[in-house]
């Protein structure tokens, strides 16, 4: 029993739609009007937003990096808009709710990438590339054969991201607004569809940016409501919601989630490894003009996402004491039993929501309702923008035309590109609509900390690297982490329901992430060829740049140079 | 392949005692506050596999039960450890960049 709230809760987390229930219109029970208005203003004003970056979205930098004009500070919004999905939000206070402390550990997780981000990519990321990661890990290595792993790596990551958020956003609007999930997720779809392929990075920004100010405000007014509730004492808060929730006192230690270290070490490894492998947060370090910008952005990024650390949280160990003792916010079973947890009216992942109209009223659970959706908008428009830069300006751009494609068509590609990651996720949303998706967002972590970042950092650090390690490197970290969650329960027992599963844990980036570097090492340190040995001279140059970004002041050609 | 920077200028920056300086000094930073992290990290997730009962008690005094406690100060750590580097980087790094660029007349 507790292991399927656990499971449930888990699978809330990373894909936050195993457990919605379709019973339209949380809370309110009635149309709230408060939610729709903000709802229609957030749509009204994005589109605004993306019909005056319409304007600007001529040249490959601007539809890719709004220019390299982005501000730090903004870049920072932008990021933590980028990178605390509705999964975060909803999620991972639903995690808390089911489970505490253990929830908890899980935001850590995501936090603890940041850092990394920040000393190992982000600068070197700047002064190596132009446009993708792809830019950096291919600098001095073959330009198609390793642009073409790290494109494919990009494009899965993106595609699984999106499908499990789009899926996730379709539940959310659906229990929120009361809307069909059809329409929602095709609503979804058209916005983020809109927003890339007219706006291009310069719109994606300032809708992420708008969205990472809605979720500070939001979070902080329920964080203050929260404390004002329980006398601001945190002491109140943990002994009432140790007296209500089913798991009593044993909420504020940690339990079965993190208990068995393997499973524990390996799913941390995704969480921290796996955020320096994103290609749509890696991509957002080409927005600003320099590497002292990309460092101060992750700066201003790590603080927004410890800040939501700090409150989320609150809203799970606050959701325990005003929800569960009140039977209206359950589905009550005919002899007047429910489940504390997996019964809660839309499922655990309302219990935010839930708590912003158990203790703010319809006012205040309109605006949560409306930063969640703007939170699900901003996200999804990041990937899209992402799949849409590998396949255009990396397929495309690099591979297909070799760096020799005039700058309108490539434009052109990337829209019509994002076009079609758009339809894709819509289409894909709709036909898992009733599947089981919790592996989605795991297996697009497992996949960036085995694929991208392997591929990434052994290019950019060890002089060794050479094009025939990189490749195999990391086609062994795609497929092997690919492999090992088919395998996995999550898969082998969820989705096609065998007897047990084939691999014993749930995030195989303890093994498909030390693979993926053994092989970059023997692939590269057995590899005698000239082409090995030119590469490994290209190293200082390389080198030099990374460290110092000779050639950005000159008009961002870097890359150019390196291409012809 | 063509690199922007002939062999020539790459080997005298290479050679630029303040680019060495530079280099050396970040990268004893990076790997550092990297390890710092990662230690803290996993160390949490290897105390709570070792003893997980001790980190439900409360702190002599505190209402806050230890592990959150300790999960408080890793979140703290986190943004002093980003802010640390950055402002390192500001007033240190960057200084010395520049210094390398005149030097090698960039």
């Amino acid at each position: 029993m507790i292991m399927r709230i656990l499971l449930a809760a888990i699978a809330a987390t990373v894909s936050f739609s195993a457990h919605a229930q379709a019973t339209p219109v949380v809370a309110g029970r009635d149309l709230n009007w408060v939610a729709i208005g903000m709802f229609l203003l957030i749509v009204a004003v994005t589109l605004l937003i993306t019909y005056r970056s319409a304007g600007r979205t001529k040249s490959k930098a601007d539809f890719y990096t709004a220019g390299h004009e982005i501000t730090p500070l903004q870049n920072g919004l932008a990021i933590a808009g980028d990178f605390l999905s509705a999964a975060a939000f909803l999620g991972i206070s639903a995690l808390i709710y089911a489970t505490g402390f253990d929830g908890l550990i899980y935001a850590l997780g995501f936090l603890t990438g940041w850092p990394i981000v920040l000393f190992m990519m982000s600068e070197r990321l700047r002064n190596l590339g132009s446009y993708t990661f792809a830019d950096a890990a291919s600098f001095r290595l073959d330009r198609t054969s390793v642009r073409l792993v790290a494109a494919t790596g990009s494009l899965v990551v993106v595609l699984f991201y999106l499908i499990a958020q789009m899926i996730g956003a379709g539940k959310v609007i659906q229990l929120l607004f009361g809307v069909n999930y059809l329409f929602a997720v095709a609503g979804v779809g058209l916005l983020m569809i809109v927003y890339v392929a007219v706006g291009g990075m310069q719109a994606t920004t300032w809708v992420q940016i708008t969205k990472a100010l809605l979720l500070l405000i939001g979070g902080t007014l329920m964080a203050l409501v929260v404390l004002w509730r329980f006398d601001f004492s945190l002491g109140h808060l943990f002994a009432e919601a140790s007296r209500v929730h089913p798991k009593g006192a044993a909420i504020l230690s940690p339990g079965g989630l993190f208990a068995e270290p393997v499973s524990a070490i390996s799913l941390g490894l995704a969480l921290v490894f796996g955020t320096a492998g994103l290609p749509h947060i890696l991509m957002r370090f080409f927005t600003v003009s320099d590497s002292a910008g990309a460092r101060k952005s992750v700066f201003y990024a790590t603080t927004c996402v410890a800040y939501f650390c700090l409150v989320i949280p609150l809203f799970g160990f606050a959701a325990m004491v005003v929800l569960m003792p009140d039977a209206s916010f359950f589905n009550v079973g005919a002899g007047g039993q429910f489940n504390k947890i997996t019964d809660l009216i839309g499922g655990p992942n309302m219990a935010a929501v839930h708590l912003a109209g158990a203790l703010g009223g319809p006012i205040l659970l309109g605006f949560i309702s409306a930063v969640a959706f703007a939170t699900i908008l901003a996200v999804v428009a990041g990937l899209t923008l992402a799949g849409a830069s590998a396949v255009s300006h990396d397929i495309y751009g690099q591979v297909i035309a070799k760096g020799n494609a005039p700058e309108a068509r490539e434009v052109m590609v990337a829209k019509i590109a994002a076009v079609a990651t758009g339809i894709v996720a819509v289409g894909l949303a709709i036909i898992f609509e009733n599947q089981n998706v919790a592996f989605m967002a795991g297996l697009a972590l497992s996949v960036a900390a085995s694929c991208n970042f392997p591929v990434l950092a052994m290019a950019i650090f060890w002089r060794g690297t050479t094009t025939r390690g990189a490749v195999a490197g990391g086609l062994v970290g795609l497929f092997s982490s690919l492999l090992f969650v088919v395998l996995s329960k999550t898969v082998w027992v969820a989705v096609f329901h065998f007897a047990g599963p084939l691999f014993p844990y749930d995030n195989p980036a303890l093994f498909s992430m030390p693979l993926a570097f053994l092989v970059i090492w023997l692939g590269s340190l057995s590899d005698r060829t000239a082409r090995a040995t030119a590469e490994r001279r290209a190293f200082d140059a390389q080198f030099v740049q990374s460290e110092i970004g000779i050639g950005l002041s000159e008009g961002n050609n870097a890359l150019a140079g390196v291409a012809r | 392949m063509s690199l922007l920077l002939s062999s020539e200028q790459t080997q005298k920056i290479l050679s630029n005692p303040s680019f060495r300086e530079l280099t050396a000094a970040r990268a004893r930073l990076r790997w550092g506050l990297s390890i710092v992290t990662l230690l803290m990290f996993f160390g949490f997730i290897g105390l709570i596999s070792a003893a997980s009962s001790a980190l439900g008690k409360s702190m002599a005094g505190g209402a806050v039960p230890l592990g959150m406690a300790i999960a408080l100060g890793m979140i703290a750590l986190v943004v002093a450890l980003t802010g640390y580097y950055v402002r390192r980087s500001n007033t240190y790094f960057d200084g010395l960049t520049q210094l390398v660029r005149r030097e090698c007349g960039r």
